[in-house]
């Protein structure tokens, strides 16, 4: 311990706060069913007794013997605590007992994956519209206030009744400083995965987040079929290039000094994105393709992207939404 | 240039999981051991390697353990034995071809010894389950035999002694500023890459236009948007955003909201005088407690903005909490483990920081003591901190290396300092560098400063003062972990620098 003794207070007895972990907090909810697993723990639907309120409930269990903490949780409360946005899930509590922390969220009707899989037919063209803008917006939030999420995906993507969207699952998000420094490579669910990424790059920065949203652009377009389900990296990045073309280092600069870089066969324009979003009106390509590109330098940002003219004829109501 | 020892070839971390692999040091240490394969200037690799503390040489590096020896209790002996022993080893070990440490048996054996005196310090590791996140996509995480924590204490001395011999001074440069010495690569780099990139954007690139039917080509091609011109208030020199356009990694078109927020958000977390409440405790204590966290920076490798959440941990729960003098340091580890999960790509483990504590403090109490800190703070650790303004302001103005190092050397100074605890971050920046500025005869506040920092001279001159007469105040020995660190020639030497008397205000 550090030593005190040349300190001149004289020190009387320490005071002992009492631990006031409240072990009958959770009696202030009701759990309805299960409705996720998730990486630290478990996902409930659970009611408020006092206000009624349906929430969602998510458990990180506390050994003894750990961490503390897990870092992906202490990243997700402190980074969801600061992000009051009408399209980023709201965590209103975190409640802790002896050996848990339990967060409360806002309950959403499903997550974005669900709703693929439950869905007849097509997504309405204005619905994908209003989805992918929700998202950017979500998105621009973060960004602006030095987060990254580095894990967007459908399963992450809240959606309600009234096609709003919310971003979720910040466990892999982090806040990033300016200028970016080197953070993990080990980010993004593999299909949602850049090429910078891919190719190991350390030193990335909101671009990575808007890669994803490419991807889940496409796959809005599509009903849910995912755009690039590659099986492994080698595959992933084959996938995306023979999409968009190999890049070069006159397209990309400095490629080949990414810490994984191999070198991949020059693939044969095809119509590429055009056939394989069909339903995509040309703007709507134009706006993929702007976002699916493989120099993260040149991707767009948020709010590039909600500038597009795309969304020129967005549901006025969505647009002007306050968002607070 | 620096050779780009640390991102190469490094086995590939575990889970994709933001849960903290649970090889923390021991996979820092790991890295260290990489051979120079590609020594070749790499980008990716060179610029952002984080400062390296065990770069500085041995000597610097012993008064460093020796400093935190003084101060502790027990572990001081202790200390200094094994850094002896490490030396010894460090001898024996360079004289034989730069191979990967930990994988020469010979090497493990020369550790034993290290580590069986200090037998009752090893952490009981036991294989811990990885939590992979996504289903088929990632990666099996590779077997991983943890160190424990003497063993890489042990190595890292080894380490650094081996690293002054074959480092060079550009090595040193890198390792020891951080960010910093990329200033001018990166410049290059970027007037090169926005050359390029104009080669590569299109002449028409307005995206509210219609565009061209269906055709697509290789879509790389795709141009940016245009960097938004912003209206300068006049005698500002220059946009540094609009420069920086072409370079991501400054996130230019967020950096000016990003800053604009953060500097809102000061209002948050004020601290307050709290020394009257807390009977058991003294400045003295708390001065002594921050030169610990400094040299537990150093010795773990933690980013500087670590220690600088961590220290606004230790006041924001100070004025909130009454502690006595023997939870002190408990909530300084605490508040650096949780700083370092918040910041850190690999944060230390836990039984490291039981150990810098030298066995005060229990697994259980250390955890307790975290969630105690994060309750207090409400979960909210976005804590503007002067470190960052700093960085920024010092980019806007352009001042050079031993300039912005001088300003920091202030900054970080002043973390002892109680007499600054509750002025705000972005102007403590603004002090530190404007007393650099003078320190150096480099002139005045400029317009340009003016406008990205938001302040008038006058607004934090106050602040100048105290951080002067910090720096004039006598030095005690035991805190001089600060000026040692700053003494050495990777920091220019800016603790050397002539103080002035005189401010011209
Ligand atoms: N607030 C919520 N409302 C409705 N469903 C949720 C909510 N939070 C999470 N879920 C469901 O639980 C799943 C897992 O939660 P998530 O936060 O993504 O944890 P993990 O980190 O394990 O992926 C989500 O994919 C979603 O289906
Ligand atoms: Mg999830």
């Amino acid at each position: 311990m550090l030593d005190f003794c040349q300190c001149t207070r004289i020190l009387p007895a320490r005071h002992r706060r009492r631990d006031r972990s409240n072990r009958n907090i959770m009696q202030k909810y009701e759990k309805l069913e299960k409705i996720g697993e998730g990486t630290y723990g478990t996902v409930f639907k659970a009611k408020n007794l006092e206000t009624q309120e349906i929430v969602a409930l998510k458990r990180v269990r506390l050994d003894d013997d750990d961490e503390g903490v897990p870092s992906s949780a202490l990243r997700e409360i402190c980074l969801l605590k600061e992000l009051k946005h009408k399209n980023i899930v709201r965590l209103y509590d975190v409640l802790h007992s002896d050996k848990k922390l339990t967060l409360v969220f806002e309950h959403c009707d499903q997550d974005l994956k669900k709703y693929f899989d439950s869905l007849y037919g097509e997504i309405d063209p204005d619905v994908v519209k209003s989805f992918l803008f929700q998202l950017l917006r979500g998105l621009a939030f973060c960004h602006s206030r030095n987060v990254l999420h580095r894990d967007l995906k459908p399963q992450n993507l809240l959606i309600n009744k009234n096609d709003e969207l919310k971003l979720a699952d910040f466990g892999l998000a982090r806040a990033f400083g300016i200028p970016v420094k080197c953070y993990s490579a080990e980010v993004v669910t593999l299909w949602y995965r850049p090429p910078d990424v891919l190719f190991g790059a350390k030193l990335y920065t909101t671009s990575i987040d808007m890669w994803s949203a490419g991807c889940i652009f496409a796959e809005l377009s599509n009903s849910g079929r995912p755009l690039f389900p590659g099986s492994d990296g080698d595959d992933q990045l084959k996938r995306i290039f023979k999409m968009l073309g190999t890049p070069t280092e006159e397209t990309w600069p400095d490629i080949s000094t990414l810490p994984d870089y191999r070198a991949f066969p020059q693939y044969h324009l095809t119509p590429g994105l055009t056939q394989a979003c069909p339903k995509l009106t040309a703007r709507g390509k134009d706006l993929l393709q702007r976002l699916l590109v493989c120099n993260p330098a040149l991707r767009l940002s948020a709010e590039e992207a909600m500038a597009h003219s795309y969304f020129n004829d967005l549901d006025p109501a969505i647009r002007n939404d306050r968002c607070q | 240039m620096a050779p780009s020892k640390v991102l190469t070839g490094q086995p590939k971390p575990t889970a994709i999981s933001g849960v903290v692999t649970r090889r923390g040091l021991a996979t820092r240490q790991n890295k260290e051991f990489i051979p120079d394969a590609s020594q070749k200037q790499n980008l990716f690799k060179d610029t952002r390697i984080k400062r390296k503390a065990d770069a500085s040489p041995t000597k610097d590096k012993v008064t460093k353990r020796y400093a935190l020896g003084n101060i502790t209790n027990a572990i001081g002996k202790t200390i200094s034995t094994q850094i002896q022993d490490a030396k010894k080893v460090a001898k024996k070990v360079t004289s034989q071809p730069a191979k990967p440490l930990t994988q020469t048996t010979a090497n493990t054996r020369t550790l034993d010894k290290i580590v069986t005196c200090k037998q009752e310090n090893i952490p009981q590791s036991k294989p811990k389950q990885s939590v992979t996140r996504a289903k088929p996509q990632l990666k099996k995480e590779e077997e991983k035999t943890e160190i424990p924590a003497p063993v890489i204490k042990a190595l890292n001395a080894v380490r650094r002694s081996i690293e002054v011999e074959k480092s060079d001074e550009s090595s040193l440069y890198v390792s020891a500023l951080e960010s910093l010495p990329e200033e001018s690569k990166r410049l290059s780099r970027t007037s090169k890459d926005s050359a390029k990139i104009e080669a590569v954007v299109k002449p028409n690139n307005a995206l509210n236009q219609e565009p061209e039917g269906e055709k697509s080509g290789p879509n790389d091609r795709i141009n940016r948007n245009p960097c938004p011109v912003r209206k300068l208030p006049p005698g500002v020199s220059w946009d540094l955003d609009a420069e920086n356009w072409a370079d991501h990694f400054q996130v230019p078109q967020y950096a000016m909201d990003i800053f604009e927020y953060l500097k809102n958000r000061e209002k948050l977390f004020v601290i307050t005088d709290y020394m009257e409440r807390q009977v058991c405790l003294s400045k003295w204590m708390r001065s002594l407690l921050v030169d610990w966290m400094v040299a537990v920076q150093e010795s773990f490798e933690l980013n500087h903005e670590t220690l600088y959440l961590a220290v606004k941990l230790v006041d924001l729960y100070l004025t909130k909490v009454t502690v006595g003098k023997e939870t002190l340091q408990l909530l300084g580890a605490a508040s650096l483990f949780i700083a370092s999960k918040f910041d850190e790509r690999i944060p230390p483990m836990i039984e490291d920081f039981l150990y810098i504590c030298d066995g005060a403090y229990t697994h259980r109490e250390l955890t307790r003591m975290e969630i105690n800190v994060l309750k207090v703070m409400d979960f909210d650790l976005g804590i503007p901190l002067s470190y960052r303004f700093l960085r920024r302001y010092a980019r806007c103005a352009k001042v050079s290396m031993p300039t912005l190092t001088l300003a920091r050397y202030i900054l970080e100074y002043s973390l002892m300092d109680y007499a600054t605890i509750s002025f705000s971050d972005s102007k403590m920046a603004a002090a530190a560098l404007f007393l650099a500025l003078q320190m150096k005869d480099l002139g005045a506040w400029t317009t340009t400063l003016e406008y990205y920092t938001g302040y008038k001279l006058k607004d934090f001159a106050d602040i100048v003062n105290v951080l002067n007469e910090g720096l004039h105040r006598k030095q005690k020995e035991a805190l001089s972990t600060v000026r040692n660190k700053y003494s050495h020639k990777i920091f220019f030497e800016v603790a050397k620098v002539a103080l002035k008397d005189k401010l011209e205000m």
